[in-house]
């Protein structure tokens, strides 16, 4: 894969794994026997895991009797032998902010690039599955009783725990809980800053949706930083602290182009990651061409997830525009009437911007906008009292067929039932669309933490395959189940989908293997 | 390397330049859009009295989660509840027969109209399962506890 598709190729994740989530029982489903899949020839071992990885989740834990938002930032060190041998993170749980040192732990990664990881700290042992998509990065999910999580891994570059190192523009994506007097809010933070290369932050926007509440657009404070620990903790670690677009963070950097955040200003909460812009001063022209898009979060019914694309013409016009909504179980698709839109760049060159469209139908869409680059953007959703945030990234613009996307693939996707549930996983596409795989998914609740899953069905592209898709998964558990999907293309690497299921909301995506 | 917007903008003057263009950023965001009919507009709330026809906590209809028909003197309306389990854990309870007392939104669905309850009561038992401004109190109430109410959870010790 190329630099750009490694990146964007975890970049919806960590920004996807918040739903609004309560304690609660899932479906009843248990892994039933069965022949698995054939497995796919061996590309991973535990020799492919090995190095310094940074990582973030988000998700729920059991607290006071119910299901409460927590998320955690940190490294392990994998010594590509099954041992973590080192590392640190910091949790912001639903009593407070720790940083917590690993003092063990284990792991084993099979042939199909999925595993388990084990990683030790002071309170104990809290445990893993992840799916590698290369030696470098890869998705995981927490699958503790009464905690699960899930988010993202890429390996460190150690070369860049210096202040020096971050350095230019970053756009960022914050999801979580911002908690006011008794009441806990979703919310959502997605903006830009410059940093210094010395710590400190210039340049900071943001715009904040706290509870459907919209900011607009505002300008960080003056005492906002960004810098690495001073301690052994950020020459080892990578981590810093940083104040940006009103709140505390502990970050890890991943490498000059990426950083990994978790919120400190408890009881408030958020998790995301930022990533350095493309060093162009941007304008509509910026945005031109056709793209995917997946966000999700929380709105007055529940919990919401997002797919879609439209294709932007760089001079403000939207047209083409393809949306399957998942409203809590209400699924609005769209077109359903006549869509305009339009969208703006901000004339400041610093890649922040609106998207609007609206369906004769079923109303207006409206969203805030950083730039990544002219291919990728952090996208927040402002209407309607919706607090959903993701990305959207440029499409191929090529026609893609079930042949072009056969081979290897993880997923990672986040949801909620009855309760909040995690999914890894992966599948192999034949050229005819239809898959098999095996899937691990906690859903939260005592016995409801599953393994070895196997899973198969099809995919099945419309027209050129850039439009809405459907993709069918069905799992061999004990009763079985399915879930359907509507996929967006981005390429033929990257697979952007949310559920359209009545009864769970899924969002996330599925990335090729080598 | 630097970018290019950055070296076009003395440091001097950079604080009034990040005002001004933030103004302006503002300025188009400023557009109202109005809600869709699946959203809860807190000005359009309205009071709701009737008779439990059904309770269901794991209703197939939308939105997901707990929803009780009630028949008022208008008709019968389906009123979702949020959680199921933030019911049970506020130990509040519904079933057939009973009077009850709702104040809401009602929504559009795919399926139908809905009643967003915020506030919801019977006989001497009440209960707020939305927010003010209509999103569901069942996420995270754990971090809404004074410090002191904080202690027992600290101390149970889990691994994190």
């Amino acid at each position: 894969m190329s630099a750009r598709k490694k990146r964007l190729a975890l970049l919806v994740w960590v920004t996807l794994a918040l739903f609004a989530a309560a304690c609660g029982g899932g479906s009843e489903s248990n892994p039933g026997p069965g022949p698995g899949p054939t497995p796919p020839t061996a590309k991973f071992s535990n020799a492919s895991f090995s190095g310094q990885y940074a990582f973030s989740m988000s998700g729920t834990e059991l607290c006071a009797g119910a299901g409460s938002f927590f998320g955690r930032a940190g490294t392990f060190m994998a010594d590509g032998h099954g041992n973590i041998t080192d590392g640190l993170e910091d949790v912001n749980i639903c009593t407070g902010v720790q940083t917590l040192q690993f003092t063990s732990g284990t792991y084993s990664i099979g042939s199909d690039g999925r595993g388990a990881l084990n990683l030790t700290n002071s309170s104990g042992t809290t445990t893993y599955s992840i799916a590698l998509s290369s030696a470098t990065q890869g998705f995981i999910a927490q699958t503790d009783v009464d905690i699960t999580a899930s988010g993202s891994f890429q390996r460190q570059n150690t070369g860049a725990f210096t202040n020096a190192a971050i350095a230019g523009g970053y756009s960022f994506d914050f999801k979580g809980v911002d908690v006011a007097g008794t009441t806990v809010n979703p919310a959502s933070i997605i903006g830009r800053f410059d940093a210094d290369g010395g710590g400190g932050v210039a340049n900071g926007l943001f715009d904040s949706n706290i509870a459907g509440t919209l900011s607009g657009q505002q300008a960080f404070a003056t005492d906002s930083f960004c810098r690495i620990d001073a301690n052994s903790d950020g020459i080892t670690f990578g981590r810093g602290t940083a104040r940006i677009a009103g709140q505390d963070f502990v970050f890890y950097v991943v490498d000059a182009t990426r950083v990994k955040f978790v919120g400190t200003s408890f009881p408030s909460a958020f998790v995301g990651d930022a990533f350095a812009q493309q060093n162009i001063a941007f304008n509509t022209a910026s945005v031109d061409g056709s793209f995917a898009f997946v966000i999700a979060g929380s709105g007055s019914s529940g919990s919401i997830g997002t797919a879609g694309r439209f294709t932007a013409d760089g001079g403000g016009g939207i047209t083409n525009v393809v949306i399957d909504e998942n409203n809590n179980g209400s699924i609005t698709q769209l077109p359903n009437g006549s869509v305009t839109g339009t969208y703006t760049v901000d004339n400041n060159g610093f890649g922040g911007g609106t998207l609007t469209w609206t369906d004769s139908n079923k109303g207006t869409f409206s969203f805030i906008f950083y730039l990544i680059s002219s291919t990728e953007a952090v996208l927040q959703e402002t209407d309607s009292q919706i607090i959903s945030d993701g990305t959207f990234s440029a499409q191929t613009t090529s026609s893609i067929s079930a042949a072009a996307l056969a081979g290897d693939y993880v997923f990672g996707w986040s949801g909620v039932s009855t309760g909040q549930e995690d999914f890894v996983g992966q599948l192999t596409f034949t050229s005819s669309g239809s898959f098999s795989g095996l899937l691990d998914f906690n859903e939260f609740t005592s016995g409801k933490q599953f393994f070895d899953v196997p899973i198969s069905g099809s995919l099945a592209l419309n027209g050129d395959g850039t439009q809405a898709n459907t993709f069918t998964v069905n799992l061999q558990t004990t009763p079985p189940d399915a879930f359907s999907f509507t996929v967006y293309v981005v390429d033929q690497d990257t697979l952007l989908l949310v559920g359209v299921d009545t009864n769970r909301v899924i969002a996330g995506m599925t990335i090729r293997q080598p | 390397m630097k970018r290019k917007i950055r070296m076009t903008i003395g440091s001097a003057a950079l604080a009034g330049t990040i005002l001004l263009l933030t103004a302006a950023g503002a300025q188009q965001r400023g557009a109202v859009v109005s809600s869709r009919p699946t959203a809860y507009d807190a000005t359009r709330e309205k009071v709701l009295q009737g008779t439990v026809v059904s309770y269901t906590e794991d209703s197939s209809r939308p939105p997901m989660g707990a929803h009780v028909t009630v028949q008022t003197a208008s008709g019968t309306v389906d009123v979702h509840l949020g959680p199921a389990s933030y019911l049970r854990s506020n130990h509040f309870s519904l079933a057939a027969g009973e009077s009850v007392r709702l104040v809401g939104v009602s929504v559009q669905t795919k399926g139908g109209n809905v009643f967003l309850a915020r506030m919801a009561q019977h006989g001497t038992q009440a209960i707020a399962v939305r927010s003010p401004n209509g999103f569901l109190l069942a996420n995270s109430p754990a971090r809404a506890l004074l410090q002191s109410e904080r202690a027992p959870n600290a101390q149970q010790r889990k691994p994190r």
